[in-house]
């Protein structure tokens, strides 16, 4: 009866499709073929393919997945406006195409990672496929239980890598590849934490003036944390009201909640300049202040070459208490991550140093009092400010993509039948699409793209960031992190503690550093690993302080603020 | 001489007390809820009451069972040493409060509908448009409402079955161990149109609790899963994991 049913529904796009087949060259009149156009005319345009080239491409997928018909595959991910279409929408177009149903279950990403990690150690086959963020990267190559991708695709999963994947073309391809050279997952979707401030207010000529002559520079786009200090102050206790409405210079969250932690290890110790040089993460040391040997952590403190409780990151964790002490609203020390997430809406917030670009779908509402009338936004992003320890050559930002990734106990056809709707999503004939839905961007071809450029006024500077070499500087948690589940959750734990005033930034630090040490010793008798922890043994911290590179020591300059306009602060990256 | 008595005595009652602590049984806290957990009073019975059985048998430790509300039993974990609950989700929040033995049970829910049921659902979005019956305190009745899906919540999961069979909702919602043991009682055999999402439940212990425990409680649980005997108990409850 539901074959019946199904064929019934097919037919009627066949028939749809027909309408537009007179166009197609040379392709076979197919009911699976017919079913392409169907899906490349309603549903898959705008793409930087022709439309031959996608039909071409779809039926690659058409042909390729016969052995795996009429499986059911199960695939997780978070809850994001990204994912959400490809469960709904592109999981449908794969069905129709391939005979293979795949339910790709939404949650969150906490709970995507207990799941991978479930069927990591209970060995049944909980899904099929991960999307988990990249942060994992250093997690995965050394458990030895991630498929990796390039062995994959030249070995028993040659006959399922789509010809056309052309993986060089994905900008996150760096971040999921591990330091033995091969790719452990696939990007899926990616943004990017961003400088965020209100452009029509920046661009007033009276507070222009009024900022200049306070300060002796002009008020634009901060390039360093002394800048952003000052245009926190400016508009929190000088400007203080704008169309009768209490403003403020800076907005940030501190709720003793695990959402806590994302601020920090999202990277603000890499805006401080906490880490070493070196793309996509310092080396030795990274911005979670752990110091790599030969691709061993060795340590977190400073005590064994780590720099978790140095003075640079000490400098950090002060900034984010006194400016959220002083220039935030009141309210948002008691404030998550989703709760402050509807704060640059309202229209009262000047600045944000860094915001979630995951979130420029929902902002760019036309209803909020931050968009004009002709769908332009009043905001713009921009690179965020550094601090004071940071230095040219190192990242200075958070970036991530949700990456597809493979266990390597789901057994092969299953890992296959996974592999092509993973590539499907991907794939050039569906990803401008996704781009234009979900807006975070995976492909060079669709950032450079026409359809792009037009969007771009629209969107507040993220084109024009993703264009820039920029992109290449905000990174996520690279592979000097070798247990991101077990050693994330420590963030939150000892930040809220200084956020508190239960102890300083430094003791907080301390016992902090102390703990991913022990942790890291923890993994080192667990794992035989040629990349698994082996902790240095301790020396008194001004061994390490006099070495070059991280950790630091106490830097006593205060630069002076620095701003640029925006254009000037994009161009900067080009 | 007196020195040496004293030490090997407080030595002697060290390694008692330790093997009293060892010997003291766990108290489990669940709550009832079957076909997991429930009580005629004399006898517990149900899936998770064997699969406690079963993991303490093999991680030689003793074990008694109290059947209390869940944020009753929460705060009680909380408080008291050799205690634990399930099952709870272990979310971040909660991750630091306890020692966790994960996953005890792994949870499919589904959309049922009645076989002459004319609506194919090729994703969860299909089932839009139509009432989805689910019951007041459903976790997956929650999870369906945030995505915008019209959900008829009942007092007990048990009306859904009837009001199913009525053709008063399309479809319902529900954990497919539960639905099983519903639809035997009520007589009927429906299959999920669609099974649309995965749960894992833990055990949370008190912090304090001797780790050794929880270690042999752990990798207990994970033999159970490598053994096939997790397989073969879902098989038993009519479903798979």
């Amino acid at each position: 009866m539901r074959g019946t049913i199904r064929s019934i529904y097919l037919l009627s796009l066949i028939i749809s499709a027909g309408v537009n087949s007179a166009r197609v060259v040379a392709q076979p009149e197919t009911e699976q073929s017919l079913v392409a156009q169907h899906w490349v005319d309603s549903e898959l345009q705008p793409s930087t393919l022709s439309r031959d080239e996608q039909l071409r491409e779809l039926q690659w997928f058409i042909n390729s997945s016969l052995p795996y018909q009429g499986m059911e595959i199960r695939v997780v991910s978070e809850r994001i406006l990204t994912h959400w279409y490809e469960a709904n929408v592109l999981a449908k177009a794969f069905y129709e195409l391939t005979g293979i149903k795949v339910v790709h279950e939404l949650t969150g990403e906490d709970d995507v990672i207990q799941k991978l990690s479930a069927q990591i150690q209970t060995n049944q086959n909980l899904y099929d496929a991960y999307i988990n963020d990249s942060d994992l990267i250093g997690t995965h190559f050394r458990s030895e239980q991630v498929v990796a991708l390039s062995d994959f695709m030249a070995n028993e999963g040659q006959a399922v890598t789509l010809p056309t994947l052309d993986l060089q073309d994905f900008m996150g391809i760096k971040f999921t590849t591990a330091p033995d050279g091969k790719l452990y997952q696939l990007p899926d979707q990616q943004f990017v934490n961003l400088y965020w401030y209100r452009h029509d207010w920046f661009s007033n000529v009276a507070y222009q003036r009024q900022f200049l002559a306070k300060y002796g520079y002009a008020l634009g786009v901060p390039q360093n944390w002394q800048a952003y200090e000052d245009i926190a102050d400016f508009f929190t206790n000088d400007i203080k009201e704008i169309d009768g409405k209490r403003v403020y210079g800076h907005m940030d969250y501190a709720k003793t909640d695990p959402s806590l932690g994302w601020r920090m290890s999202d990277a603000w110790l890499s805006m401080a300049g906490v880490g070493d040089v070196g793309l996509p993460n310092g080396l030795p040391v990274d911005e979670w202040g752990i110091r790599v040997e030969n691709c061993r952590p060795v340590g977190a403190s400073v005590s064994r070459g780590g720099a978790l409780n140095g003075p640079a990151a000490v400098y950090a964790i002060d900034k984010f208490v006194s400016w959220l002490n002083l220039y935030a609203p009141p309210e948002s020390s008691s404030l998550n991550f989703t709760q402050a997430g509807e704060w640059p809406g309202k229209g009262v917030i000047a600045q944000q140093i860094f915001w979630y670009t995951a979130f420029v779908a929902d902002l760019t509402d036309p209803s909020l009092a931050v968009m004009n009338e002709d769908g332009t936004p009043k905001w713009r992003v921009a690179p965020s400010p550094v601090g004071k320890y940071w230095q040219k050559g190192m990242k200075s930002g958070y970036q991530d993509t949700g990456a597809w990734t493979l266990l390597k106990n789901t057994p092969l056809k299953r890992q296959q039948a996974a592999w092509l709707y993973a590539q499907f999503v991907v794939s050039k004939t569906v990803s401008l699409k996704k781009t234009l839905v979900g807006l975070t961007p995976i492909r060079h071809s669709d950032i450079q793209s026409d359809v792009m450029t037009k969007k771009a006024p629209y969107l507040g500077g993220l084109v024009e960031f993703y264009r820039s070499n920029a992109r290449e500087v905000w990174t996520p948690t690279g592979t000097n992190v070798p247990d991101y589940p077990g050693l994330s959750r420590f963030w939150w734990q000892y930040i809220s503690k200084v956020v508190e005033g239960t102890l300083s930034s430094q003791q907080a630090l301390d016992q902090f550093a102390t703990a991913v040490d022990k942790h890291l010793d923890m993994l080192s008798k667990r794992s035989s690993h040629p990349c698994a922890p082996k902790l240095n043994d301790k020396q008194p911290a001004q061994f390490w302080l006099q070495q070059n590179g991280s950790p630091k020591p106490v830097n006593l300059d205060e630069p002076k603020g620095k701003t640029l306009p925006f254009e000037e602060a994009i161009n900067a990256w080009y | 001489m007196h020195g040496t008595r004293r030490i090997v005595n407080a030595l002697l009652y060290l390694i008692l007390a330790s093997f009293a602590v060892q010997a003291e049984p766990v108290k489990v806290l669940t709550y009832d809820v079957a076909p997991f957990a429930f009580t005629n009073g004399e006898q517990n019975q149900g899936l998770l009451i064997e699969v406690l059985d079963e993991l303490f048998k093999r991680s030689e430790l003793e074990y008694m069972v109290q059947f209390l509300p869940l944020k009753r039993a929460i705060i009680s974990v909380e408080h008291d040493n050799n205690t634990c609950v399930l099952p709870i989700e272990r979310s971040q929040e909660r991750e630091v409060h306890f020692q966790w033995i994960s996953p005890v049970l792994v949870s499919r829910y589904g959309l049922f509908d009645l076989p002459e049921s004319q609506i194919y659902l090729t994703t969860l979005e299909d089932a839009k448009p139509y009432v989805i019956g689910s019951f007041l305190g459903s976790g997956v009745g929650e999870y369906l409402k945030d995505f915008g899906f019209r959900v008829e919540l009942t007092s007990s999961n048990r009306q859904n079955v009837n009001k199913l069979l009525r053709k008063r909702i399309p479809f319902w919602a529900a954990e497919l161990v539960s639905a099983n043991h519903l639809m035997k009682k009520a007589g009927v055999n429906l299959t999920p149109e669609l099974v649309f999402y995965t749960s894992l439940r833990a055990m949370a212990c008190n912090k304090e609790m001797d780790f050794k425990k929880a270690e042999a409680l752990q990798a207990s649980l994970l033999s159970m899963y490598h053994d096939g005997f997790l397989t073969a108990l879902y098989a038993k409850y009519g479903t798979e994991i």
